[in-house]
């Protein structure tokens, strides 16, 4: 008896007019819940990932770190309790997309090593940025000198990659001369 | 301005959506017979991709951002998306439903037309400002319609030709898709 | 009675399992969810990243579609649908950012591009939205493996041809001697892709397995 009536009552509310609406309305907040729930375990993870991603580039630069501090966004290099470098990512836009680089930078503020972290350049021609003909090139260069050699510096870029050879000397000596002020106004 | 138009030759030569990136195959090679139908189809996607590029774009950069929830953007997108191609097909059904009956089904398909949820996560990936993402949409969206036209172009003398059995129909497109992209490539080097 | 029903329906069950992988294969058969397809395939890793992603969403979009599908109504259905497709691959892009970061990253924009994929939400027009959950659970697992296997057989000759070696998930598998020293790379590239999906339609269809035109 009570089986019957709660499906009388179940077909009239679906066949209430606004039914349709209400039951988007439901299933989003329901899917927007449960994304919030998952995006909030997930994100300490996502975090974590992608500092153990740059640390393990760090050792690749300074493989006689013994430990780092982070600061300002700054990766302080330490050995035997004295800072011998200094890292921090640089970011560009270069041609198929977002450039990420990470910048070695030795106490004298030259640079000792970059690494191209991540790109959707073209492959093949952009791709080439991650290559050490490349990105040896950077090596003990001070800011002033990290500007591609046709427009008066010492990076020569790739052929047929003007643009990707562009967006990495330009984000890495921006981001060189905003970290440099930071190490300095701080100390670090 | 250099940059602006570096992201437009970009989207439609190099990084062509069709030949590079594999966005849009399916009306690709479902429509690409006639000539006339290419035209209409590549104009309704390149204008739905527009307009998503517009909304997301805001959608984006004002609320998604600064709220840090980026990774709402799959579910908003799409919604976006499924509501401007109902609109889209309402309006085009009141004004020219010549257009409306000749792009028939394939109207609504653009709702999962990989092209256009494809230039709206590349400008979030991207991190392309408003008018940025409007440029990319205007030349991801023109190569597409390029490709359809010169596709069907092709495919209109191909129906004529003597193609072996097995080869017939989608096989000889999907050969004539790879040497349209191999002459492309010749592009790469542009930039 | 009861017992009857029960083999019955444990017998229908592996049926659509695996008309999902041969019959109606989503890739070869049904011509869907191409853009992934010819985009992922430049290694078998991928791959099998996409093809378990796919398989994901596919079960989990299937399942809930078909458990609300008495009381979904008709003029909603699509929005629904999407919604629920898009909330399973939200999910699926958080788990693999957090815990298969390179898998992530080589995927890019296809991985959320799973959510207009055809197959799933014609799958679920067409299937779940009609039968019940365990036949529902059934034809997504199959559409998903049969997807899957489309993707690696196309990820395995476009890797072998163009790299001259197999490589998963960094264990290097073999090397062909010749090829691995001047591999064919035109088919890593876009035209290569093009090419092998024709080759292997038309074979199909020499084979019997596929119609004519």
């Amino acid at each position: 008896m009570a089986g019957k009536e709660n499906k009388k009552i179940g077909t009239r509310i679906m066949e209430n007019k606004f039914y349709p609406v209400i039951f988007l309305a439901v299933i989003v907040f329901v899917a927007v819940v449960l994304l919030m729930y998952v995006n909030n375990i997930t994100t300490a993870k996502i975090l974590e990932q992608r500092e153990a991603k740059i640390v393990d580039q760090l050792e690749n630069i300074f493989p006689e770190m013994d430990r780092y501090e982070l600061k300002d966004e700054i990766f302080i290099v330490i050995k035997d309790n004295e800072t011998i470098g200094y890292t921090f990512v640089a970011k560009g836009r270069g041609y198929g997309g977002e450039i990420s680089t990470l910048v070695g930078i030795d106490k004298d503020l030259a640079i000792k090593q970059i690494t191209v972290l991540s790109n959707t350049e073209t492959p093949g021609l952009g791709t080439r940025i991650t290559l050490a003909s490349f990105t040896d090139q950077f090596k003990g260069l001070k800011s002033a000198d990290v500007v591609l050699s046709r427009d008066g510096g010492k990076v020569d870029a790739i052929t047929g990659a003007t643009i990707s050879s562009r967006a990495v000397a330009d984000s890495v000596k921006k981001e060189m001369d905003l970290k440099i002020e930071i190490i300095k106004k701080n100390n670090y | 301005m250099n940059s602006l138009l570096t992201i437009f030759i970009g989207m439609v030569l190099i990084n062509n959506f069709i030949l590079t990136k594999f966005l849009g195959l399916c009306p690709f090679f479902g429509v690409s017979k006639k000539l006339s139908n290419a035209v209409s189809m590549g104009t309704a996607v390149t204008l739905v991709m527009l307009i998503a590029s517009a909304a997301t774009g805001v959608i984006y950069n004002y609320i998604l951002v600064p709220y840090k929830v980026q990774f709402m953007n799959i579910i908003i997108y799409i919604l976006v998306i499924a509501a401007l191609v109902q609109i889209v097909e309402i309006v085009i059904k009141r004004t020219n439903i010549i257009l409306y009956n000749a792009l028939g089904i394939y109207l609504p398909l653009i709702t999962t037309n990989c092209a256009v949820l494809g230039v709206t996560l590349i400008n979030a990936q991207n991190n392309y400002s408003f008018v940025e993402g409007i440029i990319a949409a205007l030349g991801g969206g023109l190569g597409f319609t390029l490709m359809l036209i010169i596709m069907s172009a092709i495919r209109e003398k191909n129906e004529l030709a003597d193609t072996p059995k097995a080869m017939k129909g989608l096989p000889i497109a999907f050969i004539i898709a790879s040497l349209l992209s191999l002459a492309f490539m010749g592009f790469n080097g542009l930039l | 009675m009861e017992n009857m029903e029960e083999r019955l329906s444990g017998k229908k069950f592996w049926q659509e399992l695996l008309k999902g992988i041969v019959l109606t294969n989503p890739v070869f058969v049904l011509v869907l969810g191409l853009c992934p397809t010819l985009a992922v395939t430049t290694s078998v890793n991928n791959a099998l990243g996409m093809g378990a992603g796919v398989i994901f969403v596919l079960l989990g979009s299937n399942v809930i579609i078909s458990l609300i599908r008495k009381v979904t109504p008709n003029m909603v259905r699509i929005p629904v649908f999407i919604v629920v497709i898009a909330a399973f691959v939200t999910i699926l892009s958080l788990l693999f950012e957090a815990y298969l970061p390179p898998l992530y990253e080589s995927l890019g924009i296809y991985l959320p591009l799973i959510v207009v994929n055809c197959i799933i939400l014609g799958r679920a027009e067409v299937f779940a939205s009609k039968n019940s959950v365990l036949l529902s659970m059934a034809d997504g697992i199959g559409s998903g493996i049969g997807f899957t296997v489309a993707l690696i057989i196309i990820a395995f000759l476009r890797e072998v041809l163009g790299t001259g070696s197999l490589v998963i998930f960094g264990r290097h598998l073999f090397s062909i001697p010749v090829l691995s020293v001047s591999p064919l790379s035109i088919f890593i590239m876009p035209p290569g892709a093009f090419i092998i999906i024709a080759v292997l339609m038309a074979l199909f269809r020499l084979l019997g397995v596929l119609k004519y035109e």
